[in-house]
């Protein structure tokens, strides 16, 4: 056996070849008598289908939940979820919120200092001190 | 700062331009995949759930190689109103590329894998192929899955060789740099608790602030054939736009 | 390879009604050369079609609640009416060519529906052959001199279970907790294996004398009696053997391989319902693209050999390791920079601890430099089939590993 392969898995990298967009379920919770709710109702009248039809990679779900205030809960492929809680908002503000769901990637919110993140080697390598220049002591 | 290429949508049938080639007097290069999407939805029967497939074809559609006064704008998006789209890059010369720089370019063309520092508002990014990208700021107008191209660079390089602007930027028909918007994340709300002197009262300032997410597509250095191509000139070498240099 | 006949393959697999030859892809996907459709169809048709005949009440049944529990997967109405299904097909940008019925198909495993016209065996026997077509011709055009070993565990990377089994949950899938003709067509159906359970290693190959397990298997072996990552499969059988294993064989199946058949599912409904140019576009954007450093792969036992019997066949000088240079040599951590030199060229070198060490690392670094050369403007031979393609020029394809 002169040389062996190792058995490895191949990273993904979303959106270098296909963008799969990471929010996969948006649930909708309302309450029909309460008035924190107001605002989602005539959100989910008026605003949700054309969310629907624009973003069909999104499963939507809408439910009831009474006595309680109107909360979006966004599913993520990562497994996390993402709850927004919309009482009292209008409309217009409820239609920012699900724009902020859809475009999040899940992940927990960290702060970070470096803007790049690469899983590539270094192109230029890394540089040692025994190569060029060397001093003779 | 950056040409918005949304690409087609899957099904769009290339549209020819024929009319536009003919009289011409700007000068565009031929940016092979600087296309546009179409404004027509092609309605498909029995289709409950094509999402539009933003960029997700690999089909180009044919863009107008040299632009007139009719058709500057490129339409990237049917919802933006057409005197708010972006302008397409438009070249009064072709590109000066000097001989010396045409026989050092094949060296840096054929060794990959590529970096390149793109600047985006004055900030210099060094990016590789696959990177992930986190601007500091929320950009406007984009959508995730949209596709941008960075056209600004400073410095294009492989391991031994790079290609350098010089004062000012490297042109832009020099190379291809793509990167797709992934989505918009936020920092973790931080506090800050400013206090006076003398004063028994804390001031607790919020930040949180907003990122645009970004994915490098490709880094590509066009070659010398694909330059001679689109049209560029072989002058002098003190007119040259850039120099390719050997690393020391 | 031969490239693959849609005609013959498309009556059974896109019907859910099919005539014949449903076992067909089966007996394929348990032989060796996974290709050859030519003979095992003719004798199992007839067989089949008495075998499936009690099965047939249950194809058509009235849609009422209390006949959908008695299916074993969800009927192909209900494809229709899943939000989770539509959201799946929108998400990976299917063409609005591939109906939902077939996604749907082709998210319900063997193990959860034995009927060969109800799961995605077919589909995922369609899907594997292509896969492994396409990553087999990309890894040999790109790097022409890998060792064998390598291009196993670089296809294992590109289109293994493992992968392909990362790449669903990626794509969001989730999978149902038991299968059944109730359950949301969105989720992924199949049988679990019951916890405890061990799995056992594959027996019944077509490898000669495999009950001696301690004997050497050569790599050229595998290629013959192995499946393309190396792995031991099970040999041809006859079609009496094969449905008695069948019954026993309904014990179910691991998360990790009903994962990896729906997405060999995909790409195979993505074949026979988009053509080529789709499934190959797919092919690029979701499994080319991924990341694999084909470098990290390699794993040499005696590099230093290795590397000189490399310079003998291909007549170079032979290699000398000299020292570059060094620093702290009686000092507790040394380092040692080693180049190993044939004749006048440098072919690698490597810093080390100690001598030896940095001059295993230069030839190691010598042997992936000669190993991992990639030709500038590769073409695979898939590229021929678009139209109007530049003519064909043969690609270089080089000797592989030395033989020590």
């Amino acid at each position: 056996m002169p040389v062996q392969g190792i058995r490895t898995v191949t990273a993904a990298r979303n959106g270098v070849g296909a963008f799969i967009l990471q929010c996969k379920r948006l649930d909708f919770h309302y309450c029909d008598w309460a008035g924190s709710s107001r605002g989602m109702v005539a959100y989910l009248k008026h605003h949700l289908p054309a969310f629907a039809k624009a973003n069909p990679q999104i499963e939507i779900r809408v439910s009831p939940r009474p006595h309680k205030h109107p909360v979006i809960k966004g599913h993520y492929i990562n497994g996390r979820e993402k709850a927004v809680c919309v009482r009292n908002l209008e409309p217009e503000q409820i239609v920012q919120k699900t724009n902020l769901l859809k475009q999040a990637s899940g992940e927990k919110l960290k702060r970070t200092k470096k803007p790049v993140t690469s899983l590539n080697e270094s192109v230029r390598g890394i540089w040692s001190p025994y190569h060029g220049g060397l001093k003779s002591v | 700062m950056f040409s918005r290429t949304t690409l087609a949508r899957a099904l769009a049938l290339p549209i020819e331009h024929s009319s536009a080639r003919s009289a011409s007097t700007t000068f565009r290069a031929c940016l092979h995949q600087a296309t546009s999407t179409t404004t027509t939805t092609t309605s498909q029967p029995e289709a409950p759930l094509s999402a539009t497939p933003r960029a997700q074809s690999s089909i180009p559609i044919q863009q107008p190689r040299f632009l007139t006064s009719s058709n500057t704008v490129p339409l990237t998006r049917a919802d933006v109103p057409v005197t708010k789209q972006p302008v397409a890059p438009t070249f009064d010369a072709p590109l000066k590329v000097s001989q010396s720089l045409l026989d050092l370019l094949p060296n840096l063309t054929s060794q990959k894998p590529h970096f390149i520092t793109a600047h985006l508002h004055d900030r210099p990014y060094l990016l590789t192929a696959g990177d992930q990208l986190r601007l500091p700021f929320l950009m406007p107008k984009v959508k995730s899955g949209d596709i941008l191209r960075f056209n600004r660079a400073s410095v294009l390089g492989s391991r031994d060789f790079t290609l350098k602007g010089g004062a000012q930027y490297l042109d832009e028909r020099m190379f291809e740099c793509r990167v797709r918007v992934m989505g918009f994340e936020s920092e973790p709300l931080r506090i800050t608790e400013k206090t006076k002197r003398r004063r028994r009262h804390v001031q607790k300032v919020t930040s949180k602030h907003r990122y645009t997410i970004l994915r490098v597509m490709d880094v590509k250095v066009k070659t010398a054939e694909e330059l001679l191509e689109a049209g560029a000139v072989v002058v002098e070498s003190a007119d040259s736009d850039a120099n390719v240099e050997l690393k020391a | 390879m031969k490239r693959l006949q849609l005609q013959r393959w498309s009556s059974s697999v896109l019907s859910a009604q099919a005539r014949t030859g449903g076992r067909l892809q089966h007996r394929l996907y348990n032989g060796i050369r996974h290709q050859s459709t030519a003979s095992p169809a003719a004798p199992t048709a007839n067989d089949q079609l008495i075998e499936e005949e009690p099965l047939a009440p249950s194809i058509h049944p009235p849609n009422s609640r209390q006949s959908k529990y008695q299916l074993p997967s969800p009927p192909v109405e209900a494809a229709r009416e899943s939000a989770k299904l539509a959201a799946l097909h929108a998400r990976l940008y299917l063409p609005s060519r591939l109906p939902l019925e077939t996604l749907a198909r082709s998210l319900v495993d063997a193990s959860a529906d034995p009927n060969p016209k109800f799961n995605n065996e077919s589909l995922a026997t369609l899907g594997h052959d292509l896969l492994t077509h396409y990553t087999s011709e990309y890894l040999i055009c790109t790097y022409p001199r890998l060792p064998l070993t390598v291009i196993f565990a670089a296809m294992y990377a590109y289109v293994g279970p493992k992968t392909l089994a990362a790449m669903a949950r990626e794509w969001g899938v989730e999978s149902a907790a038991a299968p059944g003709g109730e359950v949301d067509p969105g989720y992924l159906q199949f049988k679990r294996i019951p916890p405890g359970a061990d799995l056992k290693p594959v027996t019944g190959t077509a490898r000669p004398h495999e009950d001696q397990a301690h004997w050497r298997k050569s790599i050229t072996s595998s290629v013959v009696y192995d499946n393309e990552f190396g792995d031991p499969v099970k040999g041809p059988k006859n079609p009496s053997e094969q449905s008695k294993q069948d019954a026993q064989n309904i014990k179910g199946v691991t998360a990790e391989q009903a994962n990896a058949t729906f997405v060999r599912a995909v790409m195979g409904a993505i074949y026979l319902h988009a053509g080529r140019p789709a499934a190959k576009r797919f092919f690029e954007q979701h499994f080319l693209s991924r990341h694999l450093n084909i470098s990290d792969l390699f794993n040499f036992s005696q590099p230093a050999r290795d590397l000189s019997r490399l310079c003998a066949r291909e007549n170079f000088e032979q290699p000398v390791a000299r020292i570059i240079s060094e620093t702290g040599r009686k000092s507790r951590h040394p380092v040692f920079v080693v180049g190993i030199y044939s004749g006048q060229d440098k072919l690698g070198e490597g810093a080390g601890a100690s001598l030896l060490e940095a001059r295993s690392r230069a030839a190691v670094a010598a042997l992936k430099g000669w190993y991992l050369y990639s030709p500038l403007n590769v073409r695979v031979p898939s590229s021929m089939e678009e139209e109007g393609a530049a003519p064909w020029k043969p690609v270089h394809v080089d000797l592989g590993e030395v033989i020590v």
